[in-house]
């Protein structure tokens, strides 16, 4: 019988835990029985790091440079749980393009109908950083991946990323693209940054897929070149990203977000420094430290 | 049906404006690395392609094939070296590529001047080609790079980046002490862009012997008559820049007037014709402070011969002057166009109808080329309409109005159906002229005046029988 294969894309602002938290979710997916294969859609190939004790593997594009024709089975890689993971890889810095490296090593999987072949439940991609040129975009584009979700802490800056990556999903959502499954909100730690995560998802009518709080383990975990699921598969927060990743499997309905536009977007954000600036000025005035 | 016919060739004026396009149907351009074909213009230059497989041949067979069929010659052609950029150059960057094929062109390649010319690929994906160039000219390697990318513009522009680049990395700087003084009678001459302007060889000949003629020294840089790089190496220690143009090379003269302070003349019209010829001459002449006395021997010499033949055309003129056109469009480059409409009207006395500039110039190029067609004569002027898409530029010529007698449109391959249509005659003067081939033809100056009136009649009277 047929499954339905299930693409995910992971998107979000550089260093903000895309790669921790999509090696979580394809470990806890893989723990639960999926056949799962992650792909790193980022030039520093460091994506699936994670899942295989802390190595860097061969990606796509240093078979592409070294060989003409590349037998895509070549660029996989067996990971933590039976996970196949591949690196698409990229270019030396500042030359060549790297989003081209991107379609191209995406390009040449279906070719090969790798994720048929190798009767796949799940393909997660993990894409690096802001969505820069059309490269990056691939994977919400028509074809690839269903469901997009976003890891966003509750840093503007890392707003403003996951805006950007709304407006690319809805500017593509009438061409048959991705749609929008929610947001990971990660190092969400005090109630103040849920407020301000909670306050953004509402205004672009998205949701909150699941709230990571920043946690010693995962550190702890990556120092050993593993996941948290691998590496502390009882602790707290690995029961997180099992939560996550339930939720995952179970999302049905993605859908077009509502970004703000610049302007709303500084206006948004200036107003939650105001309440943020009158915040600190309580919590330092003499009366607060009395009472 | 007589009737018919002539009521067809009478139809008023159509009020309705053709609405534009958006898009180019029948080119009359081709991109910014068709400028490939002004390296291969220079006697012994070889230009070195970095683009996608088909960039470069698309140019030769557009330009130099079906454009009067001149053919690659030397360097151009099928001998221009490629890259044939790939997915592999696109990902990882083509440096290393340009690289082995600068090297490997050396090894197999006789050239005087090498010059590199970027397509799309290298220029969007960022390839650094200075890296790649700059230690090959380092070494001594007489090479230089240019970056056309097509989105950069036409083969115009990249005309103008290809010259600026030999200039600068090539010719580089003077020195009176070590090249010697100016030659105050030496010209380097910046005119019609090579190849693609279908006579351009012949033309460029021309230039040179009227130049020649009033006792100047010449650098006409393309072409049979170039001395190749020895000429480029030349150009600071001329007396001055002749641009022949409307626009085209004015940038490279005003560069030379900066680096070289080198002073230049602005020409506009390309001289068509004894009249305007010697008044070219004179100017150039009196630019230059040249000796009047030889230059108006050599005009004299030369009206003698061309109203010599002037004298025996009357007979033909005046015979069949009931089938001849009175009315005229003219739809070219900026540099013909103007200089055709000029002889047209002052020579021939034909009315302009509807006068198209093709080549998309510059914009704060065009009022310019607006008061040149505004002053043809002292009481004729023109408007001028800039437009590249063919289909918009045919309707332009359904909705003229000729008045009774068919009309005589100088323009391309491209007007051959509308020509068919409204029972023109057509002189095919530009890119493409696909149906004629061409070695040394001129039509500009003394002889070439009288190369065109040749051709002009000769496809005015052949339609009668
Ligand atoms: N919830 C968390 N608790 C503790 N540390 C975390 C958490 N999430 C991410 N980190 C740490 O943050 C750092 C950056 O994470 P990661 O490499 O996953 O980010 P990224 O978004 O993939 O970065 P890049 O854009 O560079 O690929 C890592 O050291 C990671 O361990
Ligand atoms: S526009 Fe670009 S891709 Fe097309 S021929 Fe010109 S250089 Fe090549
Ligand atoms: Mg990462």
């Amino acid at each position: 019988m047929t499954k339905e294969l299930k693409q995910i894309a992971i998107y979000g602002k550089g260093g903000i835990g895309k790669s921790t938290t999509t090696s979580n979710i394809s470990a806890a997916l893989a723990e639960a029985g999926y056949r799962v294969m992650q792909f790193g859609c980022d030039p520093k190939s460091d994506s699936t790091n994670t899942l295989r004790g802390g190595t860097y593997i061969p990606s796509v594009l240093d078979l592409l440079r070294a060989n003409a024709r590349v037998d895509a089975h070549d660029a996989i890689f067996e990971g933590f749980g039976g996970i196949f993971c591949v690196e698409a890889g990229g270019p030396a810095p500042g030359v060549g393009c790297a989003g081209r490296g991107i379609i191209t090593a995406v390009e040449l999987m279906n070719q090969q109908n790798i994720f048929e072949e190798l009767d796949l439940d799940y393909v997660v991609f993990d894409v690096l950083g802001d969505v820069v040129c059309g490269g990056f975009a691939v994977p919400i584009r028509e074809g690839i991946a269903q469901h997009v979700f976003t890891v966003s802490s509750s840093d503007f800056m890392a707003i403003y990323a996951a805006n950007n990556l709304f407006k690319g999903i809805q500017k593509y959502s009438n061409a048959g693209g991705a749609l929008l499954g929610g947001v990971i909100a990660n190092s969400i730690n005090t109630e103040f940054q849920r407020r301000i995560i909670d306050d953004f998802v509402a205004r672009t009518e998205t949701q909150i897929v699941q709230y990571v709080p920043r946690s010693l383990t995962v550190t702890q975990s990556e120092l050993q070149g593993k996941t948290t699921i691998e590496a502390a598969p009882t602790s707290e927060q690995a029961d997180i990203y099992r939560a996550l990743a339930q939720r995952i499997a179970l999302h049905t309905d993605s859908k077009v977000p509502t970004p703000l536009d610049a302007q709303d977007l500084r206006d948004w954000s200036a107003s939650w420094a105001d309440t943020l600036i009158a915040q600190e000025n309580a919590a330092y005035h003499p009366h607060a430290l009395v009472s | 049906m007589p009737e018919t016919d002539v009521l067809l060739a009478s139809r008023p004026h159509k009020p309705a404006v053709p609405q534009r396009t958006n898009s180019i149907e029948q080119v009359r351009s081709v991109c910014s690395i068709g400028a490939m074909h002004t390296a291969a213009a220079i006697p012994r230059a070889i230009p070195i392609t970095h683009c996608g497989p088909g960039c470069a041949d698309k140019q030769f067979m557009n330009v130099a094939f079906y454009n009067g069929f001149q053919g690659g010659g030397y360097g151009g052609g099928a001998v221009a070296p490629s890259t044939n950029a790939t997915e592999r150059e696109v990902v990882f960057g083509g440096a290393e590529r340009l690289e082995e094929l600068i090297d490997a062109s050396l090894e197999v390649l006789d050239a005087d001047l090498f010059v590199v010319l970027t397509g799309c690929i290298p220029d969007l994906v960022g390839d650094d080609i200075g890296a790649v160039v700059g230690p090959f000219q380092k070494r001594g390697v007489p090479i230089v790079f240019a970056e056309t990318g097509g989105f950069r513009g036409n083969n115009f522009l990249g005309h103008e980046r290809v010259t600026r680049a030999i200039i600068d990395q090539y010719v580089a700087s003077y020195d009176p002490a070590r090249d010697g003084a100016r030659e105050p009678r030496t010209v380097n001459v910046w005119s019609v862009l090579p190849y693609h302007n279908t006579f351009w060889r012949g033309d460029l000949s021309e230039i040179k012997r009227l130049l020649e003629g009033i006792g100047l020294k010449v650098n006409i840089l393309f072409g049979p008559e170039s001395a190749g790089v020895a000429e480029w190496k030349a150009i600071p220690k001329a007396g001055f820049n002749l641009v022949l143009s409307p626009w085209l090379g004015l940038e490279t003269a005003r560069h030379l007037e900066k680096v070289y302070n080198q002073p230049f003349l602005h020409r506009p019209v390309l001289p068509i014709g004894a009249a305007e010829t010697a008044s070219f001459l004179r100017e150039v002449a009196a630019f230059a402070g040249l000796d009047p006395v030889v230059v108006d021997a050599f005009i004299a010499a030369e009206e003698r011969i061309y109203y010599s033949y002037m004298e025996y055309f009357t007979d033909f003129y005046s015979e069949y002057w009931w089938g001849l056109p009175a009315k005229f469009a003219v739809i070219g480059d900026s540099t013909y166009a103007l200089a055709l409409s000029k002889f047209l009207v002052n020579q021939l006395g034909l009315i302009p109808a509807l006068q198209v500039v093709t080549e998309n110039p510059p914009e704060e190029t065009r009022s310019g080329i607006e008061a040149q067609f505004a002053t043809l004569a002292d009481d004729v002027g023109a408007p001028v309409l800039f437009e590249e898409d063919s289909y918009t530029i045919h309707q332009h010529v359904r909705a003229t109005s000729f008045g009774h007698k068919a009309p005589i449109l100088f323009g391309t391959t491209w007007e051959r159906d509308v020509a068919k249509d409204l029972k023109a005659a057509l002189v095919e003067v530009g890119f493409p002229a696909s149906y004629e081939v061409v070695l040394s033809r001129t039509y500009v100056g003394f002889r070439g005046a009288l190369t065109l009136l040749e051709k002009i009649y000769t496809t005015t009277v052949s339609a009668s029988a």
